[in-house]
């Protein structure tokens, strides 16, 4: 592959590999770097790239091993970030007066509740093991084969599915008890409730019924609840979205905060 | 052992040995995952109620279970050879969990416990018979295993 054509693939692949990076690692800093340093890496070694896999495959391979290498040394999330990072924003003034100028001066900075959907997936998905989280990810959202998965995390097609497995339930259980987009008795409206924070004048339900996994939460059928909240993830690019700026500032301020956290319960 | 999922339990004056065997359509490593992850084991046991700790060499667990959902067991796992064999015991006697790859692709899954001592026959009569218990888990193992093996 000349280095003309490898660019030009590149450049078509990165928005999709940030976008990865930064739900795989919840931090923008972190995912501009490893997509940099991917591109590099690939340059270096573009001439062993043999077309054995796709380049997009080859891609994430090196992308998942330096986000691996990132998050080696980092505690994984709870379950309950959503409670923590809640408490830590009714605190923190300067964070509402923030986002309330994004909302009010980005174009950017509008609040749409699948965005925080999407927003709410990628905060809880740091509290499975790092290798569910890749599965998943890979899987449901940027939809790569178990057979190219294996590839890319260089492990068997049986752990593939054991992690996608577990990973899956782990989730749908997760959102099963709190969310109740889907649960009337779940104990988290944070999406209703930002809702008429940042969009005061319109009708939050009628909102929600726009969403069809909230409109189908009388469906028992966990896994296809599941799709559909994978489905919203599938289309939203969190860095060019309409709601990007307003997510990626709320998504700092949890990074920052379940850090600060992890931290103290260290000690 | 017959590989049919059922428990044999064989008691003398001082011991009573029970053990399962079954036949499990996946990978080793699956199922050695499976019964490795300490957080996991509730959803897909109907035994084993918690686990609080890391289950490797060495360490110490602490398990609750159906059986006697008041007490918990603080377990020493005293032997950890990756997708094939696992112990873990206390001073009364040791559970001992092995996989052995099978040509056909599959393993079969053995569970073992021997428990006893000279004090054994005051309190023999106390301690429930793990028949069932075992039998229940390795169903559920075989069960969770093949569905992970199965699925797309």
């Amino acid at each position: 592959m000349t280095t003309e054509l490898f660019n030009s693939e590149f450049e078509s692949i990165a928005g999709e590999l940030k976008s990865y990076i930064l739900r795989i690692t919840a931090s923008i800093a972190d995912a501009e770097d490893i997509v940099q340093d991917t591109y590099i890496k690939a340059s270096e070694k573009l001439h062993t790239f043999r077309g054995e896999s796709s380049l997009k495959t080859w891609l994430f391979t090196i992308a998942s091993n330096l986000t691996k290498d990132n998050l080696r040394a980092q505690k994984r999330w709870t379950e309950n970030v959503t409670d923590i990072t809640k408490e830590a924003a009714l605190l923190n003034k300067q964070f509402f007066q923030e986002a309330m100028n994004i909302r009010t001066t980005s174009p950017q900075g509008q609040f749409e509740v699948k965005e925080h959907i999407a927003f709410c997936f990628t905060c809880i998905s740091k509290s499975l093991p790092l290798e569910q989280q890749l599965c998943v990810f890979l899987k449901e959202i940027y939809e790569f084969k178990v057979a190219e998965i294996f590839e890319i995390l260089n492990t068997t097609e049986a752990m593939v599915k054991y992690y996608l497995h577990t990973g899956r339930t782990k989730m749908m259980n997760i959102f099963e008890g709190r969310c109740a987009l889907i649960n009337k008795q779940g104990a988290c409206h944070q999406c209703s409730e930002l809702n008429g924070i940042f969009n005061p004048k319109q009708n939050t339900q009628h909102e929600i019924m726009k969403i069809e996994m909230a409109r189908e939460a009388n469906n028992k059928d966990k896994e296809h609840l599941f799709d559909l909240r994978m489905s919203i993830l599938k289309e939203i690019d969190p860095f060019k979205s309409n709601a990007s700026a307003l997510q990626l500032h709320h998504l700092e301020h949890n990074r920052q905060v379940m850090e600060k956290y992890l931290e103290k319960k260290a000690v | 052992m017959t590989q049919n999922g059922k428990a044999t339990t064989v008691r003398t004056t001082f011991t009573r040995a029970t053990g399962i065997s079954i036949e499990i359509k996946a990978d080793p490593d699956v199922v050695w995952a499976l019964l490795t992850k300490a957080s996991d084991f509730p959803r897909w046991n109907s035994i084993v109620t918690s686990i609080e700790g890391n289950i490797a060499l060495g360490e110490t667990i602490k398990l609750k279970s159906i059986l006697d959902a008041k007490r918990t067991f603080k377990l020493k796992v005293k032997e950890f050879e990756p997708a094939k064999r696992l112990a873990w015991g206390d001073p009364m006697g040791n559970r001992i969990y092995t996989i052995t790859k099978n040509q056909n692709g599959g393993v079969t899954f053995t569970l073992n416990e021997k428990i006893g001592g000279q004090l054994f026959p005051l309190f023999a009569k106390m301690i429930p018979s793990f028949d069932q218990s075992f039998e229940q888990f390795a169903s559920d193992l075989k069960k969770e295993s093949e569905i992970i093996m199965n699925s797309k």
